[in-house]
């Protein structure tokens, strides 16, 4: 026999007894990837999108969000919101169980809730209940086994939304064994489909099956809807290099590779044995631009600067048409993408060089940051520097490295860059991240009162179509005032092989690994 | 001799001390802090405040390099912000997997550059010589990450010899976890081996020059008696002190390799730890790293009489 | 019998010669004609092979990368003669400086010498140029800062070892002043490693600098070195090779000549040539 045959034998015997080929054995593992370790087991405390990713498996809320962005109920059966606004009446499912067995009751979820109000918690989102937030949550009361009443300081009609958001860790509900006597996480327990059962630092974290998992009825929605874990264990390895991952995926080391970046597209496409899912998302790449700056405040410049960029072909060739360009805020993918939203601003080269003449542009540099962390951001911002040259505006780039940008983003010391936001499912979410006061928070390219008034109309309007007119009137507003220009939304581009059945992207971008199985 | 090396070794305090002054401060003069890391773009100034006065990053800078110092004098080099493991259990197990590596690529690129610079040296301007030289110098060209990218994908993936991803642990299996090595080490190994031939070739060709050689061939012994008692003690002096430094400089080097093959070893965990502003994590790695670092060049330059008597240790 | 300059010229002289003059002669010509210009998008004709229209195919931005390697090959060699000359020069003087006179300067040398060579290099340049910025001036200073110290060690070295040679002691005898000797003796011999270490440190540098762009540093856009060709071909290594085969080919042969010229040099300078 020859050498490498033996080799070849004996490594494969060796990964089979390991059970790596995830065959051994009557047991079914599910090989997904993460491109960097979790950061921790505490919902929306220490966290990253990975971690929430993974933790959003093991743990639930009264209420999640569905495919769409809207609110459905989770650990919440329904819930009642009194006529001021103030108060919600949650009712709680009946049947279901903790990962330790323990029943699900209003005293739980009412620990659970005010741990996450506790400041030593850290809960990311403990803000947004504060002064600067969208309300103060006055009190939290358990007036029986099945009712968890929550009364808020004003009404907040973003209120469920917020609860829901992946970055809060689901407001997951966890029973008080999970904490030590110090306060810390030592082992989570939820009520999601699976519970974790190993983690290797930076080798990967193993997630099992919970026997008594109690699903609601119906097809998966978003992160809500009937979730069945269909494998007995999901194995998320951390791989960080994409090369590598997409190497593993082909040989058959891992099952679903997801957030596989668009520049590897062409190492997998019509390969054999495994196929591409693109899912839109909602998420944004931008360019925010300082308006306090004494050359790019000028409005002018800064519809120049936007009027000479191809949106659709940046789109295009910075995604490798897995996204389509888009000036709106509000992605394609939103319920709200409507009539005003999908008229894209178009290149106007002639009118580019007239507004940038009328607004005394000399040709001075006009500095754009970037990174080369989200090579999205790197590549755009390449071709924004070719492209306003047409134009005669000159562009010249600072690449940063990832931390040092956020600090430029997080003081507003920049004239342009280039910046990326994670998904939210909320229109008004979006342009959030677009709008404030910049005295008091510099992050927020857009500090003019219209703006902020008719981003408060879209957060406390009610009806749908209240909501609607008032994005009409902010992308009215935005291509005017052009305080920043939005590029696109990115695919969420995942590989599977051919074996794994019925996985799906959505706009939250998060993979969901429930309803997945291998045949 | 006890007294020299009593005499480094206190040496190599302030040496340490600076080093780790020079880390604390240099880390922190790059814009961006963990806070922000952490936060990201949901990163309003309140929670940065809460998150800054939380991981006392809020504290004046001296205060905190001291309570560091202190700390670190007892052992207790601090957690990860990012990750809260103990930073000196996390550099302890990344250091394991990247010595056997370095160790095993600089032993066999050493063995390598010995044989082949001697016999380059000495059958001078030969062809052999001049493919040793090509050779090595075209080991020099190559990028060794590019060089490993190619490893893998011949020996990975087209051929499907190796293993692709990731990494196991000793523990769990002895060969599985050499077979994850192998494609990393020999990367490495030809990487190394160009500029240690070199080196080798040079000085051993400085040495056949000298006197005592002729003098040994005249004494009627035998070319490789010549070669490896008289020769190569003389000739490898430079390039001992060419491995010291390699050995140093490869620890942090080795962070483009790791990352190529997906190693969790410490020059990764030192790039993406500076990357993270994960200041306690940096501060540990590169305050180890100057340790090992100071006792290999202190192996090394007690060595250095032993192949060139006529160097005494002042 | 002092061999003449020129005679019998070894291969590798010849060999290195031909690849560094055909480097500068590729160098300069970029400074007035490249077949396309280096920056200019064309976002009809991503990712093409090699053709008549564009020799070495075009990148995923559709641009030439013929041209582009040939502005790299200014910008790359720009940047390590830059590290090489600043490292090479503050190296030897200091080097030479702690090795002759010893005593207390050369500890004090050696002590801030071994701190800084105690910080892995990539890291010292890496966290360097994340203060300073990312632009040519603080590549150089930080890939100079992080290699001076290797060459600082190998001077001091072999001003060590020279120092103790019987030319050296008789110098001293006879009475030359501490400089003169250091300059007509010691640094002489102390050329040769230096001159092979000078010329690995320029394919360090170029590796360097290829490494850093790996990480995520190095020279910002659109500005090509053979360093960034290399790490943004990364993911277009099997379907797209001319990609990172042309920077590669060109580090390759750079170095190699750098490298069989160096050596050639090397024995050139040999003193002993001229017992």
């Amino acid at each position: 026999m020859k050498p490498s045959g033996v080799f070849v034998q004996l490594a494969t015997v060796l990964a089979v007894c390991l059970g790596l080929t995830g065959a051994a054995g009557a047991e079914t593992v599910l090989r997904a990837r993460l491109n960097a370790d979790i950061l921790s087991l505490d919902p929306g405390a220490r966290r990253d999108e990975n971690t929430d990713a993974v933790i959003l498996h093991v743990v639930e809320g009264l209420v999640a969000s569905r495919e769409d962005g809207s609110i459905g109920p989770m650990l919440a059966s329904r819930w009642a919101v009194s006529p001021d606004g103030r108060t919600y009446t949650f009712a709680l499912r009946q049947g279901v169980t903790f990962q330790n067995g323990a029943p699900l009751t209003s005293t739980e979820v009412v620990w659970s809730l005010k741990r996450y109000l506790d400041p030593k918690t850290r809960w990311r989102c403990r803000f947004e209940f504060g002064d600067e937030g969208i309300t103060r949550i006055e009190s939290i009361a358990a007036p029986d086994p099945r009712t968890v009443v929550v009364r808020l300081s004003r009404p907040a009609p973003m209120f469920l939304k917020t609860l829901a958001r992946n970055d809060c860790g689901g407001t997951g509900i966890l029973h008080p064994d999970s904490v030590g006597s110090d306060g810390a996480i030592r082992r989570l327990i939820g009520t999601g489909p699976f519970e974790v059962s190993a983690w290797k630092r930076n080798q990967f974290i193993e997630l099992s099956r919970f026997a008594r998992y109690a699903a609601l009825p119906g097809p998966r929605d978003g992160n809500t809807g009937g979730k069945r874990a269909l494998v007995d264990k999901i194995r998320f390895l951390i791989i960080p290099d994409g090369s590598a991952a997409r190497a593993a995926l082909l040989r058959g080391n891992l099952d679903v590779l997801d957030a596989l970046s668009p520049t590897e597209l062409a190492g997998v496409r019509g390969k054999r044995g495994v196929r591409l899912e693109i899912n839109p998302t909602m998420d944004l790449y931008t360019v925010l631009f300082q308006t306090q700056d004494p050359v790019i405040g000028d409005a002018r410049l800064r519809r120049a600067i936007a009027l000479s960029i191809d949106t659709a072909g940046l789109a295009k060739a910075v995604t490798w048409d897995t996204a389509k360009g888009n000036t709106s805020p509000v992605p394609r993918v939103s319920p709200f993408f409507g009539p005003v939203q999908a008229a894209q601003r178009r290149v106007d080269l002639a009118e580019a060089r007239r507004l940038a003449k009328a607004a005394g542009y000399k040709g001075q540099p006009i500095r754009l940051v970037t990174n080369r962390r989200y090579p999205q951001c790197f590549d755009a911002a390449v071709l924004i520097q070719a492209m306003a040259a047409q134009a005669g505006i000159n562009i010249q780039i600072d690449t940063l490295d990832w931390a040092s940008q956020l600090d430029r983003y997080a003081t507003g010391q920049y004239q342009a860059m280039v910046e990326p936001f994670s998904a939210r499912l909320d229109p008004s979410l979006n342009f959030g991240l677009l709008i404030g006061d910049k005295a008091k928070d510099p992050r927020k390219a857009w500090s003019t009162p219209q703006a902020r008034a008719l981003l408060r109309r879209s957060m406390e309007a009610e009806r749908p179509a209240d909501r609607q007119a008032a994005f009409d009137d902010l992308q009215r507003a935005f291509l005017e005032e052009t305080p920043a220009i939005v590029l696109f939304s990115s695919s969420r581009i995942a590989v599977v092989r051919q074996n794994v059945t019925g996985y799906k992207g959505w706009p939250a971008a998060q993979q969901r690994l429930w309803g997945v199985g291998l045949r | 001799m006890l007294s020299y090396i009593l005499k480094r070794l206190l040496l190599t305090l302030p040496t340490l001390l600076m080093v780790a002054l020079a880390v604390f401060f240099l880390i922190r003069l790059i814009p961006g802090d963990p806070a922000l890391v952490m936060l990201g773009d949901a990163g309003d100034a309140a929670s940065l405040a809460a998150l800054r006065q939380d991981l006392g990053l809020d504290q004046p800078l001296p205060v905190q390099f001291l309570l560091w110092v202190e700390h670190a004098l007892r052992g207790d080099l601090g957690h990860s912000i990012l990750t809260s493991e103990p930073v000196s259990v996390l550099i302890w197990q990344r250091f394991q997997l990247t010595a056997i590596v370095v160790v095993v690529a600089v032993s066999a690129a050493t063995v390598i550059a010995v044989i082949a610079g001697l016999a380059a040296a000495w059958r001078r301007d030969t062809p052999l010589d001049l493919a040793v030289v090509g050779a090595a110098s075209l080991v020099l060209a190559v990028p060794s990450f590019w060089l490993g990218l190619i490893l893998l994908l011949v020996f990975g993936l087209k051929l499907g010899w190796l293993p692709v991803v990731g990494y196991v642990p000793f523990s769990e299996s002895a060969v599985e976890a050499a077979l994850f090595l192998v494609l990393p080490i020999l990367t490495l190994t030809i990487t190394e081996s160009g500029v240690l031939t070199r080196m080798m070739r040079s000085s051993a060709i400085d040495v056949l020059r000298l006197e005592y050689v002729t003098h040994a061939r005249a004494k009627g012994l035998s070319e490789f008696t010549v070669l490896s008692r008289h020769v190569f003690p003389n000739a490898f002096a430079p390039t001992l002190t060419l491995v010291g430094l390699i050995l140093g400089h490869l620890l942090g080097g080795i962070a483009v390799i790791e990352t190529v093959f997906t190693l969790p070893g410490l020059g990764r965990l030192m790039v993406d730890s500076i990357l993270g502003r994960d200041y306690p994590v940096v501060q540990g790695c590169l305050l180890f790293t100057a340790v090992v670092y100071v006792a290999v060049n202190l192996v090394v330059d007690l060595c250095y009489p032993l192949f060139d008597p006529r160097v005494t240790a002042q | 019998m002092k061999p003449s300059v020129l005679s019998g010229a070894k291969p590798n002289a010849v060999i290195g010669g031909l690849l560094v003059g055909g480097l500068l002669v590729v160098v300069l010509l970029g400074y007035v004609w490249t077949p396309y210009d280096p920056i200019a998008i064309d976002l009809a004709h991503p990712l093409a092979p090699p053709s008549w229209t564009h020799w070495f195919g075009s990148d995923e931005f559709g641009r030439d990368v013929l041209s582009r390697a040939m502005l790299g090959a200014r910008i790359s060699v720009t940047i390590a003669l830059g590290v090489v000359a600043a490292a090479v020069i503050a190296g030897t003087l200091i080097g030479a400086i702690a090795g002759f006179l010893r005593g207390w300067v050369d500890r004090v040398i050696m002590s801030v010498n071994d701190a800084i060579l105690a910080f892995p290099g990539m890291l010292l340049a890496l966290a360097l140029i994340a203060v300073l910025g990312s632009n040519r001036g603080s590549i150089i200073l930080a890939l100079s800062v992080a290699y001076l110290p290797s060459i600082v060690r190998v001077v001091r070295g072999a001003v060590l070892s020279i120092r103790e040679r019987e030319y050296v002691e008789a110098s001293k005898v006879v009475g030359d002043g501490a400089l003169y000797t250091m300059v007509r003796h010691v640094l002489p011999n102390a050329l040769p490693p230096v001159v092979v270490l000078a010329t690995s440190l320029f394919g360090w540098v170029v590796l360097s600098e290829s490494a850093l762009s790996f990480l995520g540093v190095g020279v910002p856009p659109p500005a090509p070195t053979w360093g960034n060709m290399l790490s943004a071909a990364r993911p277009y290594m099997e379907n797209a090779s001319w990609l990172s085969v042309t920077p590669g080919v060109c580090i390759a042969l750079t170095l190699l000549g750098v490298n069989l010229l160096g050596d050639a040099l090397r024995d050139r300078l040999d003193p002993r040539r001229d017992a």
